[in-house]
């Protein structure tokens, strides 16, 4: 008696719990229209990179299109893909190599636009790998045996590394990589618990700021041009609203181009969703941002992550890629 | 005596605040990492002067308030049904001690999933949290109530709902407000918590925006607000416990005879 009630309790629980998921699913799902404007929910981070979508809004070609834009700040990439793959977001902004991971892992999600890219200048790009002032470290090949920072195991920051160490002739499994997020890895290089570390803007400035030295910019080593991240939707969005996405790709291509052409609104825009202290947002490297997204070199992320044995599968790109 | 008290909290309050200025000044840790009291207390000024701080601010207290009206609402009704049906405490206890100690903050990818980065997914875990202090706390007050005036009730011809309200919700009641504060103080870390990991639009987003942007000043001001915060409704938690039992003896201090 006391256990058929017992197993009574845990399935009704589980009923409500269920039939509050579903109901509060349906209602936000799919994008609100009225009056010939669609509202589409683009989950972003709040960094530089994302610029052009918060310019582009504000000039009005999102709007020129028949999109109203409403930006959802996540904390990190990791949130977004779940949320544009249940519906909640309609498009997200992602680096591609996390896309290409989670297509392996049988998420189904389609790149449609370009996102941001690497300017494709040694020393003079958003990421480097960076080095304390009095460091011994001169080049990619004295990491071997050294402890590296990267934000994430097994993405495009440690392969970028990896990469850059193998051209510099060296064996990237002698490099011990250490997880630390972008913002703590100005103290970590500091306090000495890493010996370099694969830093982006506005850390990379930060970094620099306290005396650090770059020692190689490893974006660049993997191809040159590289396209780091897109913005993407679910493929069963993309396949039921073929319009809208159309339309968010010509408005984000037009911002994209706007963006790269004038540096100075992108910082200004940046205060405005960030809080970048003025004195480092003067000085940071702003990416590039090409209109399109360069197939071959995602092509290379896509083989090089084969080599190191990030993927469990080989992603499709066919499929991914718009 | 509590002006005394009162003073003593303000000159440690002092204290801190000085030893604050003053390690960092003396370069015992780096000012980049952790900035001067006085630094601080400006970047605080520069937040309050900005009306999306406001507004962030707003998102917190409404998820807060929101989740913790479900959880108390749910918490004391399952409560005290499951006191009150026959054979359903016990036929519920091993699933509440399974669900129980299931840390919210494990939900957060579950929460993602259905509701995205939006205030739902606040409450979802502002509510599973805060539940079950105010279920618990409901149970062990029911569980008190003297058997002799349950039985006086009982012999007198009161019906179920007269007992409840007569009988049982008095002597529930202290443990409930129990619930209540440390339900309160819960919701604001799961509310926090889930802005500042998940990105739902409020203070722990913010702080989140100024960790990422390497904001070091500003980040700090704000997990100041968001101790302020803790520390008001812990005050206001203790203000509505004491009116609600004033005639309790815990709260008139009388010993009974």
């Amino acid at each position: 008696m006391r256990r058929l009630l017992a197993g009574l309790t845990t399935g009704a629980l589980l009923l409500a719990a269920t039939a509050c998921g579903s109901s509060g699913g349906g209602s936000s799902s799919g994008s609100t229209s009225s009056g010939g404007i669609t509202t589409v929910k683009v989950g972003l981070i709040p960094i530089v990179d994302v610029a052009p979508l918060y310019l582009g809004e504000k000039k009005g070609f999102y709007e020129k299109q028949g999109l109203k834009l409403s930006p959802t700040l996540a904390a990190g990439g990791a949130a977004i893909v779940p949320a544009v793959a249940s519906g909640q977001y309609q498009f997200g902004f992602s680096n591609v190599f996390s896309l290409m991971l989670a297509q392996s892992n049988g998420v189904s999600l389609k790149a449609i636009s370009n996102g941001v890219a690497s300017t494709g200048v040694q020393g003079k790009d958003f990421g480097a790998t960076l080095v304390k002032k009095d460091s011994s470290i001169k080049s990619a090949k004295d990491l071997e045996g050294k402890k590296v920072a990267v934000n994430t195991l097994k993405n495009v920051v440690e392969l970028s590394v990896r990469e850059s160490v193998k051209k510099a002739g060296g064996d990237p499994d002698k490099v011990k990589f250490v997880e630390i997020p972008f913002d703590q890895m100005p103290v970590a290089l500091d306090k000495g618990q890493v010996d370099a570390a694969m830093a982006v803007e506005p850390a990379l400035t930060t970094i620099k700021d306290q005396g650090g030295r770059e020692i190689s910019s490893p974006l660049v080593d993997v191809a040159p041009d590289l396209t780091v991240a897109m913005y993407f939707t679910s493929t069963q969005y993309a396949q039921k609203n073929p319009a809208v996405v159309k339309k968010f790709r010509t408005a984000t291509a037009e911002s994209l181009a706007y963006a790269d052409a004038h540096p100075d609104e992108v910082r200004q825009i940046v205060a405005t969703y960030t809080k970048v202290p003025a004195s480092v947002l003067a000085k940071v490297t702003l990416p590039k941002w090409p209109a399109g997204a360069n197939r071959a070199s995602i092509e290379t992320q896509a083989k090089l992550g084969q080599e190191f044995g990030f993927f469990k599968k080989a992603p499709d790109l066919d499929t991914l890629l718009p | 005596m509590r002006g005394a008290n009162a003073a003593l909290g303000a000159a440690g309050l002092a204290a801190f605040l000085a030893l604050g200025e003053a390690v960092p000044r003396l370069g015992l840790v780096k000012e980049a990492y952790f900035p001067p009291t006085s630094r601080i207390a400006s970047a605080l000024g520069d937040e309050l002067a900005d009306g999306a701080f406001w507004s962030a601010l707003g998102d917190t207290l409404t998820g807060w308030a929101i989740g913790l009206a479900i959880a108390v609402g749910a918490g004391v009704v399952v409560g005290v049904l499951i006191s009150i049906v026959p054979y359903l405490r016990e036929a519920t206890a091993s699933t509440i001690e399974f669900l129980r100690p299931i840390p919210s903050v494990a939900l957060i990818p579950l929460a993602v999933l259905l509701y995205g980065s939006e205030l739902r997914s606040v409450l979802l875990l502002v509510v599973y949290a805060s539940f079950w202090q105010v279920l618990i706390q409901t149970l062990y007050g029911v569980q008190d109530v003297d058997p002799v005036a349950e039985e006086t009730a009982r012999s007198y011809g009161l019906g179920t709902w007269a007992r409840v309200r007569h009988v049982l919700w008095p002597t529930a009641l202290p443990y409930v407000m129990t619930g209540v504060r440390l339900a309160a103080a819960v919701a604001l870390i799961l509310a926090i918590t889930a802005e500042l990991v998940i990105g739902a639009p409020g203070l722990g987003a913010r702080i989140a925006v100024a960790q990422t942007s390497q904001a070091v000043p500003e980040m700090y001001a704000l997990v100041v607000v968001a101790g302020l915060l803790g520390l008001l409704i812990n005050v206001g938690a203790r203000a509505v416990e004491r009116r609600a039992l004033v005639w309790h003896q815990s709260v008139r201090g009388e010993v009974a005879v």
